[in-house]
């Protein structure tokens, strides 16, 4: 069916700001969109309130409002713009919600817009549970059993029917927010209070625990001619009481036979054509009863979701780019596959090789916080590895993570709290499930503690034998047969130092003697059956190279990692930048990163995408087979930072601001003394590493003071003392967080005003960006702080202050590239 | 290791029982790679340590595909009856059913004929699914024969190896044409377009696994489905008079379907009743069924 004429104009509804839950897969998702409709020739007017996106760069939608995402702001710029249609499906539950409030409202009515990828109708039966389980029964699906309640006495009276463990989820609310789960009475009452509290609607629905079971989603898409393609099932590795978002997840699924996987696709396929999802892309969830084979249906998203963007970066299909194009009528055999050229995007994805996500949780930072993981999604991002097993997929994800030493209990940890740490899913259970399957807890056990899949669980016994083996021997005596097996399982050459009591460089030299090196495969959607155009790659230890690399002069941009809390979108969005700009210059780009929900992950943002972990390993052998010009590392935050000089001392180009200079602004004592020289006033400071010397410093400048580790990224510890007890705690916690490093103690300026200024330089110039006024005054982080620009009561003077020091400093750095500078007044 | 509720042995006791070889732990996409740019090749498995050299040379002592009647070996010895229906998986606790059952004889409406070149149980199974008392003949059956058990349709199989050399299947089909209501799969496609006239050709690498996009031209819909031949009809080659196009692969645009305009016949390539495979073309057998049951009427057009 040919794309649709009677449509000129659509607007597309961003996410707005980023939220548990709700992270940058949307900005991924709506560029993508506003990327599909203007090719095939649509204006395009985007709605987001957060402007740290791709999606609202000038040049991504024919016009973009950067305006609060309510009813009333939206109906104003419908009225302004008068689209023909309006695209809910991209911008995530926001997007959803908001679009159901205008269309409630009679707006989209009044002003003739007409709601593309899902109706009403179809977004009304899927978000709201009872409508949804109604729909599944009709269509003889079964469900766990629940009821709505909309007050505590109803609630109470389904406890004696249902039995107890229950899950409580609260209508409408995004990420499971609410949602809990109960084993008696007295948790059920503050559950079901909470949950109501919490619901727009003050409605939760009491269900049957499926706690334990195996969980399932499918990707799924569907056009006007009803056509329908799965494009990948995601396998949780946690089973059901952990919320998917806060799940390992696996894909393809690991553990279903045929069988129950066609049954699965066909219930999927069947939830959609009810729900009346007529084009696009869902997300449909199951659960598995492992003893009897009872397969239930969970819940579906009738839009794009985190899963979606997972799902596009693990198969190479990009769901929200087809979906957008098939909310215009277009088909899905009209469309072909970017990748193969020749085969049409109306196939369902070959996966060989297995894709393993683990979330990026940070509950060290919010100390107090309970970690317990369930049914309320908590994780602030999430990192992606690719392996052409399980086991290499899994230990290149968790050493994907920050920090990526492999962590393990200390031997004296009692196997009491060893098994307390299994049986309760907390974001460091896989860390204990390795330590156990170590030290020999038997498989069955940790099967009954984890209710993980029996199969995951032999893996990683698997993992660990091979390690056990190579624990036998050294670094010097290890044969190239065991050097290769070990990697093939995707060990990291700093976990093999740690077991062979050496460093990461000598296990590198030795696998260097024997040639024991990653080749490069591509995701091509097809398991190599027709030719790929698309260079996304992946590492593994086969025999074939496919990566090809290219002659043209070529730059390497190291992306940011996980999302964090202080390190979100916004690197990912310089590290685009780099990649765009360095295009246009005529080089060829590679782009490294490990996040699935980021645009610089999509393989159309540079023209050869490594998805692989940022460690020092993987960037060099990445660097040996595509020898770049220069490797950029200043736009991907602290992760690509802090490989610098080790990169350096390996022979990389790096480009930009020399390492040592990042060294030197990022060591606070050497800094200190550069800034003693330049004659820039800075707080009294002092370094301490024992509490007694911390006391003493503290005395010496005045109290309070700011006590911070050195390396730091959006504030992470940073605590404001009044007195002197609570620094010398500080600097004993500190000492046995990780290897010793100065903390940091500074004067603290109350009542300052904080400044900002980001500046550019080239060695020569220095161009001031801008200068923005915190509105808080210093002490609030800046990330954490208002602040507006231009600043509005700074005398011109210290604005020229501002500026010379600003250039002074740059100049003294030899900063190439960026520069951002705090300043208190 | 398994980890299924159904599981009665593992995957690697089963294989060692039926004295099957596996392949593990090679480069698999190298492999695939290979065989894209060169096309199938004949192969050999070994594990007794002979020399590759030596391995090559027997390997390409061995036929290739094209020419090969390979149906005659595989098939039945002589004609039996199948009274199985699919394999389930529960679908509740309360119907914890896990192998075959048997249908109830009261359901069975259609008498088929299915000719064995191959056969795959799960075409059996359907067809009983489906209301059909199956009675399954040796590849050599003459149509006479057939015709004498009084089918109310008649199925052709899937198969190994080149549809050319089937002469016999050949010819007994074109007796069958417009007598009775046929319906081929894969091989039975091949051998109903060379009985309507037309020719075959050997792929490149063949067509190989569960996720091939068909258009079925009649709906304008797409069915994924699994697939595995090497052989394919040449569209081109059939009587457009006569034959109408019904399915087409599009990754390659190769033939997947076909029926004839005026009589009762149709078949696909592929394989609807895949198992491992996707259930999206199921409605084949309901068409098989409800052609049958057109044909049964007395006064049809297809008659």
């Amino acid at each position: 069916m040919p794309k649709r004429k009677d449509i000129k104009k659509i607007l597309i509804i961003g996410s707005g700001p980023i939220i548990i839950g709700q992270a940058c897969e949307f900005d991924y998702s709506g560029a993508q969109a506003c990327k599909a409709l203007r090719a095939e020739g649509y204006k395009v007017v985007l709605v987001n309130s957060n402007p740290a996106t791709i999606m609202t760069d000038p040049e991504l939608a024919n016009r973009t409002y950067i305006e609060p995402l309510t009813k009333e702001y939206l109906e104003e710029i419908i009225a302004k713009e008068k689209p023909d249609a309006l695209l809910p499906t991209v911008g995530g539950q926001t997007a959803l919600n908001l679009a159901v409030e205008l269309s409630e409202s009679g707006i989209l009515e009044k002003y003739k817009v007409e709601m593309i990828g899902a109706s009403l109708r179809a977004i009304k039966v899927a978000e709201d549970r009872l409508w949804f389980k109604d729909a599944c029964r009709k269509i003889g699906l079964e469900v766990p059993a629940s009821a709505l309640v909309n007050n505590a006495q109803d609630a109470l009276r389904l406890c004696d029917q249902l039995g107890f463990p229950l899950v409580i989820r609260p209508s409408f609310t995004l990420g499971g927010t609410g949602g809990s789960i109960a084993y008696n009475k007295e948790e059920f009452g503050e559950a079901i209070a909470h949950a109501l509290d919490m619901s727009p609607v003050h409605e939760a629905l009491v269900e049957e625990s499926v706690l334990g079971w195996k969980e399932y989603e499918l990707e799924v898409m569907r056009d006007f001619r009803d056509n329908f393609v799965v494009i990948c099932t995601i396998e949780n590795f946690d089973p059901m009481g952990v919320h998917t978002g806060d799940s390992i997840t696996v894909v393809p699924a690991q553990t279903l036979t045929d069988k129950e996987y066609q049954r699965m696709r066909d219930a999927a396929a069947a939830i959609i054509r009810e729900v009346g999802v007529e084009t696009g892309g869902s997300n449909v969830q199951f659960a598995v009863n492992p003893e009897n084979g009872r397969m239930v249906v969970i819940e579906m998203n009738p839009r794009v979701s985190r899963s979606s963007a997972l799902a596009s970066k693990a198969t190479g299909f990009p769901i929200a780019k087809i979906a957008a194009r098939l909310a215009v009528g277009m088909t899905l055999d009209e469309i072909p596959n970017d990748i193969t050229k020749k085969t049409p995007a109306c196939f369902e994805p070959t996966i060989d090789y297995v894709v393993v996500k683990i979330p990026k949780w940070q509950f060290e930072k919010f100390p107090g916080a309970d970690s317990t993981l369930g049914t309320q999604m908590k994780s602030v991002g999430e990192v992606m590895a690719i392996g052409r097993t399980f086991k290499e997929a899994l230990q290149k994800g968790v050493r994907s993570l920050e920090p990526s030493t492999p962590w393990r209990a200390p031997t004296e940890t009692p196997d009491s709290l060893l098994r307390e740490k299994l049986a309760t899913p907390r974001p460091d259970r896989i860390h204990w499930l390795l330590t156990a399957m170590e030290r020999g807890l038997p498989a069955q056990e940790i099967c009954d503690l984890t209710k993980i899949d029996p199969w995951f669980i032999h893996q990683i016994e698997e993992l660990t034998a091979v390690n056990r083996r190579a624990a036998s021997v050294t670094v010097e005596t290890a044969s190239k047969d065991l050097l290769r097996e070990v990697k093939r399982n995707g060990t990291s050459d700093e976990q093999l130092a740690q077991i062979w009591r050496t460093t990461p460089a000598s296990v590198r030299l030795q696998r260097a003697r024997y040639n024991v090196a990653p080749v490069f495969k591509r995701v091509d959607t097809c398991a190599a059956e027709f030719e790929s155009f698309t260079p996304y790659l992946y590492s593994t230890y086969e025999d074939e190279d496919e990566s090809e690399p290219g002659t043209r002069p070529k730059i390497m941009v190291l992306g940011s990692g996980p999302n964090r809390i202080g390190q979100g979108i916004e690197f990912d969005y310089c590290c685009c930048h780099a990649a765009f700009a360095l295009r246009e210059d005529g080089f060829e780009t590679i782009m490294v990163n490990c996040n699935p929900e980021t645009v610089s992950t999509d393989y159309d943002t540079s023209d050869r995408l490594y998805f692989e972990p940022l460690t020092l390993e993987d960037v060099l052998a990445i660097v040996e087979r595509e020898k770049p010009q220069g490797v950029i590392v200043q736009f991907g935050g602290q992760t690509p930072l802090n490989l610098a000089l080790e990169l350096k001392r390996n022979g990389v180009p790096i480009v930009g601001t020399a390492p040592e200079s990042i060294d030197l602004a990022e060591d606070r004592r050497r800094f200190g003394r550069l800034l003693e020289e330049l004659k820039i006033p800075q707080p009294r400071n002092a370094t301490a590493l024992v509490p007694e010397e911390a006391a003493r410093v503290a005395g010496e400048i005045g109290l309070p003071v700011l006590v911070r580790p050195s390396y730091v990224l959006g504030g992470r510890a940073m605590v404001i003392a009044y007195d002197v007890n609570t620094v010398q705690e500080y600097v004993a916690q500190a000492a046995l967080m990780g290897p010793a490093r100065p903390v940091l103690i500074d004067q603290f300026l109350e009542e300052a005003t904080e400044v900002d200024v980001d500046a550019l330089a080239d060695g020569t110039d220095v161009i001031i960006g801008g200068i923005m006024e915190h509105i808080e005054e210093a002490g609030v982080h800046s990330g954490d702080s208002s602040c507006v620009l231009p600043p509005v009561s700074l005398s011109p003077a210290i604005l020229d202050t501002i500026r010379e020091y600003t250039k002074r400093l740059a100049l003294a750095l030899k900063v190439v590239g960026l520069m951002n500078v705090q300043y208190a007044i | 290791m398994a980890s299924n509720w159904r599981s009665a042995e593992t995957a690697q006791l089963y294989l060692n029982r039926h004295k099957i070889p596996v392949i593990w732990d090679i480069d698999t996409r190298a492999l695939v790679r290979h065989l894209r740019n060169v096309g199938a090749l004949r192969g050999i498995v070994a594990t007794d340590g002979t020399p590759a050299e030596q391995l090559i040379f027997e390997a390409k002592q061995l036929p290739g595909m094209t020419g090969q009647e390979l149906a005659s070996r595989v098939t039945c010895g002589k004609a039996y009856g199948w009274e199985k229906s699919s394999v389930e998986v529960a679908t509740s606790p309360w119907s914890e059913q896990m192998g075959e059952s048997d249908a109830h004889s009261e359901t069975r409406k259609h008498r088929v004929i299915a000719y064995d070149f191959g056969i795959k149980q799960n075409i059996l199974r359907l067809l009983v699914d489906h209301q059909c008392e199956v009675q399954v003949v040796p590849a050599q059956t003459s149509a006479e024969d057939v015709l004498e058990l009084k089918p109310d349709g008649v199925f052709l199989s899937n198969g190994p190896g080149d549809p050319e050399p089937i002469g016999y299947a050949v010819e007994n089909i074109r007796k069958l044409i417009g007598q009775v209501p046929v319906f081929g799969i894969c091989l039975g496609h091949q051998l109903c377009g060379l009985a309507l006239g037309g020719k075959t050709f050997k792929l490149k690498f063949g067509h190989h696994g569960s996720n091939h996009p068909v258009k079925n031209l009649l709906t304008e819909q797409v069915e994924i489905t699994a697939q595995n031949h090497g052989f394919c009809v040449d569209p081109e080659s059939l009587p457009s008079s006569k034959v109408e196009i019904t399915h087409v692969n599009l990754n390659d645009h190769t033939n997947e379907g076909m029926r004839h305009k005026s009589l009762p016949l149709f078949s696909v390539q592929y394989h609807p009743e895949a198992s491992p495979g996707p259930h999206d073309s199921h409605y084949l057998f309901t068409e098989f069924t409800d052609l049958m049951k057109e044909f049964a009427q007395p006064g049809s057009s297809r008659r």
